[in-house]
């Protein structure tokens, strides 16, 4: 009678193992962000409502270390069951240890701009973006007026660029904002160049490797970088001045009249308008020197790709639930939670973005409609962005040449990128 | 002296200056007074930052490893300075080396043990990693503070016939204070501001440090948040330094060899 | 003076007394205080360290165990300019250890032989080395950013604005100047511990016969330091060598190109950004291989009458 007891008491036990409750973790920079604060929560009470009795845990990750700490816990088959990554090099660093998506999420991948980002050279997806980043101009309309340009009438070409970077040189003013301490400038700058610059078959064969820095397209770039320092259109200082956020901070404050700025997340439309005043901000894409075959001169494009996303981890015990995750994180009505308290673009076609009454925003939307083009630096690997970073410095300060620095830049591609 | 004091306590004044700050008066102005001085951040930290759980395990896993620390390391220094037995360089050659491992090369391998002991996400792990991290500057530390004493005092203690244990229970132990105190404030502040092994180690239950570096943002624009979460893990050592200052300086004074 | 003689004659009479036996039980004690020790630096760093030198031969990424490659990683090293760049910036760094050492120690005389507030000075010294290296690098990017507060002064003094951090020749020395005085606290602490060694009679003894102060310094107290200065300078080489990322990465990045990268910083960078940790691996072994070289030297030199 008590061993009956016991038996059956145990198989209740055994039976309602499948059951227990399952934790999925997800590892994110910025989960105490105030302004994400939202998005995490919906994102969470979504999930636990698909899923009662299972919980979703975001863990917060310090960024300095955090691809020290996600490549380590890889190699080691531990780590979280989801996890987020910066779109380009990062990500694409990291599929080894993902699964493909592609036949997981068919439906939601239809709906998703800013794929690129996220693809393996296998061409399948291994991360959903959540939210879109790209690259404008962003001007000071006070600082036009006060220099006898028309605020209105912003540069569609590099003649006009070049006649606007004059007027600001006259009075003294940098005209460009120049934060290349961490060498990010010369990262957005390489795509800004781009942008109109490079035909659509040479961006391809960067993403290949087989388009070089020594080649005349990038090489150009590199030149232009050089020239547009020596004829003043920046401010002093730029190799020890901090990008995020010194950088706009001092844009905002009227240290220049232009600066690279982003779509997403910091740096953008959002932030500008509130801090100059919507009437005193403007935007515009970024002409080029040259002008393509296959690219429309006077009317630029913007270099867009997918910003940060999720992907899950292949080591996972709970696979399908993981990838549940992801899509509830990429899913309309939770990402436009995100989109309304930080400012960012979202992937997700279809989140509604009509209802925010920003005329930058509207400008840059339609844009991104007809105007898209790769983001050039998201498209290198992350030994040439590194490598970039110090022959740009270098470029600066006058340490070293065009040639020099293309060939430095050479040997690295060569590396990480070969050529059958 | 005075010059390089202020220059001392400007930090602090930084710190807590710019906790008391929203971000957008910090980048707007980091170097000013602040005007409207706010506790939101602080609020925010230890709350949603769950600084306060954080605080518990950095607490219990510095304790830990602190007392660990102190009492190995002092066998071993007193082993290595002051007694006699086969292969005493080789030991000595191999704990000081170990001191220079960079600690990237040993993450993957670490992990790993970490995982085969099945250590990953205890306090225990944590407190042992730490101690063996540690223990290398520690053990050279004690040795090269035991061989600066002078040796007649351990052995007259041996001569009149106390066991080793003894000898270093009664004489190098209280001998050894001011170094011991030193190298606890040191140990203290080495576990308590760590991140990387502690973010390796506990992967769910996290430690102070590891939840404050994260509160920085991906792109280091929250550093007002971050820095109430500095003065937030700064205060215990700030004040327990300041506290033990007198226990410190007497313990010198008692440990001071009479020669 | 005392102590050196009857150090000697107690010496003398304990070698006579030991046994044989004694002797055997004292090591087998000696060893029995060092094994906790031994295991834990066994476990945790020298079977990873043998562990990732196994690594580092093959081309390991995160996410693959790769395949055995010998000695490609060290070859790439070889020929990689930022690799050669970081060394020669490591030797700047090293050339910076003696003021690294000595600025500490003779603060720490100055407390300890008295001067008024040392209890102030003893609080406050430590400070900055309890605050985060974030926290120490967003005031110093600021204040000596080109239009920063520190061109602001010397301007307003009639003297030219530098470029301190983003000038290849200035980075590295202003990076060194704050990286020291951020750490001299931990300095002064340690010295003050050893100081406590230092026989109080044999100071007084010296001030009786009339010496003078700095002749006192030199030749009764920093004599009888020596296992601490020998302690500190080996520890401070390891130090500037193995941490002073935190700094570097908030201050500089390690640029202008590389003029702040220190092997560390790039060993950082190929584990992490780059995804390379079998090169990483290999970046690590042969630093930790130099500075092994460099404290034996350190330790060869100073404890030429040592018992160590």
């Amino acid at each position: 009678m008590h061993k009956l007891k016991m038996a059956a008491a145990l198989a209740a036990m055994l039976a309602a193992t499948p059951a227990l409750a399952k934790e999925i973790t997800v590892w994110d920079v910025n989960v105490d962000e105030p302004s994400h604060a939202t998005y995490y929560d919906h994102a969470k009470a979504a999930f636990e409502k698909a899923h009662p009795g299972d919980t979703l845990t975001f863990l917060s990750q310090p960024d300095a270390e955090y691809y020290t700490l996600l490549g380590t816990a890889l190699a080691s088959k531990t780590g979280p069951d989801v996890i987020w990554a910066n779109g380009g090099a990062q990500a694409k660093n990291l599929v080894g240890g993902l699964i493909p998506l592609d036949d997981k999420l068919p439906d939601l991948i239809a709906k998703l701009v800013g794929k690129s980002a996220f693809t393996a050279p296998d061409g399948k997806l291994y991360f959903i973006p959540t939210t879109l980043q790209g690259h404008v101009v962003y001007y000071n309309k006070k600082l036009f007026k006060d220099v006898g340009l028309d605020p209105n009438k912003p540069p569609t070409t590099w003649a006009e660029v070049t006649k606007m970077c004059d007027a600001f040189k006259a009075k003294k003013l940098a005209c460009f904002m120049m934060a290349n301490k961490e060498g990010y400038e010369a990262e957005f700058f390489l795509s800004e160049m781009a942008n109109q610059s490079l035909t659509s078959q040479q961006q391809a064969d960067w993403l290949a490797g087989k388009l070089h820095w020594s080649d005349a397209p990038i090489k150009a770039i590199l030149q232009t970088w050089v020239d547009t320092s020596k004829a003043g259109w920046y401010q002093e200082g730029g190799n020890s001045q901090t990008m995020f956020m010194d950088e706009f901070t001092l844009f905002s404050q009227g240290g220049a009249g232009n600066v690279w700025g982003l779509l997403s997340n910091v740096a953008h439309w959002k932030v500008f308008e509130k801090d100059m005043g919507v009437d005193n901000v403007g935007v515009y894409p970024m002409p080029s020197p040259t002008v393509a075959a296959d690219q429309h001169a006077g009317a630029p494009g913007v270099p867009l790709d997918g910003g940060v996303g999720y992907g899950v981890n292949k080591d996972s015990p709970n696979i399908d639930l993981a990838v549940d995750a992801v899509k509830i994180l990429a899913s309309p009505d939770v990402l436009a939670n995100l989109v309304n308290d930080s400012g960012v673009v979202p992937a997700n076609t279809l989140v509604d973005t009509s209802g925010i009454d920003s005329p930058g925003l509207k400008q840059i939307m339609g844009w991104l409609a007809n105007r898209a083009v790769p983001t050039t630096h998201a498209n290198s690997s992350a030994a040439e962005l590194d490598e970039w970073h110090h022959q740009s410095q270098l470029l600066l300060n006058g340490d070293t040449t065009v040639d020099a620095a293309a060939a430095a830049l050479d040997k690295v591609q060569a590396q990480v990128k070969p050529q059958k | 002296m005075g010059l390089l004091a202020l220059s001392c306590l400007y930090p602090i004044f930084f710190a807590v200056n710019n906790a008391l700050k929203t971000r957008h008066d910090y980048l707007l102005d980091r170097f000013g007074l602040v005007q409207n001085p706010t506790f939101d951040n602080f609020v925010q930290a230890w709350t949603r930052s769950h600084l306060d759980q954080y605080f518990v395990n950095s607490v219990i896993a510095t304790l830990g490893a602190v007392l660990l620390l102190t009492v190995v390391s002092s066998l071993a220094g007193f082993a290595l300075a002051a007694l006699r037995f086969p292969y005493r360089r080789f030991f000595f050659i191999v704990i000081l080396s170990s001191l220079m491992i960079p600690v990237q090369v040993v993450l993957v391998p670490y992990m790993r043990t970490m995982l085969a002991l099945n250590m990953i996400n205890t306090h225990v792990g944590l407190i042992l990693s730490y101690t063996a991290f540690f223990l290398p500057f520690s053990v050279y530390m004690m040795t090269a503070f035991y061989s600066g004493l002078p040796r007649e005092l351990i052995e007259a203690a041996r001569i009149d016939g106390a066991k080793l244990l003894q000898v270093w229970w009664h004489v190098m132990v209280p001998l050894g204070m001011p170094a011991l105190v030193t190298l606890g404030i040191i140990n203290t502040l080495n576990c308590w501001n760590d991140i990387l092994i502690a973010l390796l180690t506990m992967q769910r239950n996290r430690t102070l440090m590891v939840g404050i570096s994260a509160l920085k943002g991906e792109y280091s624009d929250q550093i007002p948040l971050f820095t109430a979460g500095i003065v937030i893990a700064a205060a215990p050592i700030v004040v327990l330094y300041v506290i033990f200052q007198r226990r410190i300086v007497s313990g010198i004074a008692v440990g001071a060899v009479k020669g | 003076m005392t102590a050196k003689t009857t150090s000697q004659s107690t010496q003398g009479v304990v070698t006579r007394f030991r046994s044989r036996k004694s002797r055997r039980t004292e090591a087998r004690v000696a060893l029995l205080f060092l094994l906790p020790a031994v295991l834990l630096v066994l476990v945790f760093r020298i079977i990873p360290l043998f562990w990732g030198f196994g690594i580092s031969l093959t081309s390991a990424t995160s996410t693959s165990a790769g395949e055995f490659i010998g000695a490609g990683n060290y070859l790439r090293a070889l020929d990689d300019p930022n690799f050669r760049s970081s060394i020669a910036n490591a030797g700047v760094v090293l050339l910076s250890v003696p003021i690294f050492v000595t600025i500490p120690m003779l603060l720490a005389i100055l407390i300890d032989q008295g001067v008024p507030g040392r209890a102030f000075f003893r609080s406050v010294y430590f400070f900055p080395v309890v605050l985060s290296s974030v926290i120490i690098g967003s005031i110093f990017s600021v204040a000596l950013s080109f239009n920063g507060s520190f061109n602001a002064l010397l301007k307003s003094l009639g003297l030219p604005a530098v470029d301190w951090l983003g000038r290849s020749a200035t980075a590295l020395p202003v990076t060194l100047t704050i990286q020291s005085w951020s750490t001299f606290g931990m300095g002064v602490l340690i010295f003050l511990a050893g100081l406590s060694t230092v026989p109080k009679d044999m100071v007084e003894a010296a001030r009786l016969e009339g010496a003078k102060m700095w002749q006192v310094w030199w030749h009764v107290i920093i004599p009888e330091l020596r296992p601490i200065i020998e302690f500190s300078t080996v520890i401070t080489t390891i130090g500037l060598l193995t941490s002073m990322f935190g700094l570097i990465y908030v201050l500089t990045g390690g640029g202008p190109g590389t003029a702040t990268t220190v092997p560390e910083y790039l060993i950082w960078s190929a584990q992490g950004r780059l995804n390379q940790p079998a090169y990483a691996a290999a970046l690590s072994i042969i630093l930790f291989v130099m500075t092994s070289i460099l404290a034996w030297l350190q330790i060869r030199i100073m404890s030429r009458n040592a018992n160590l």
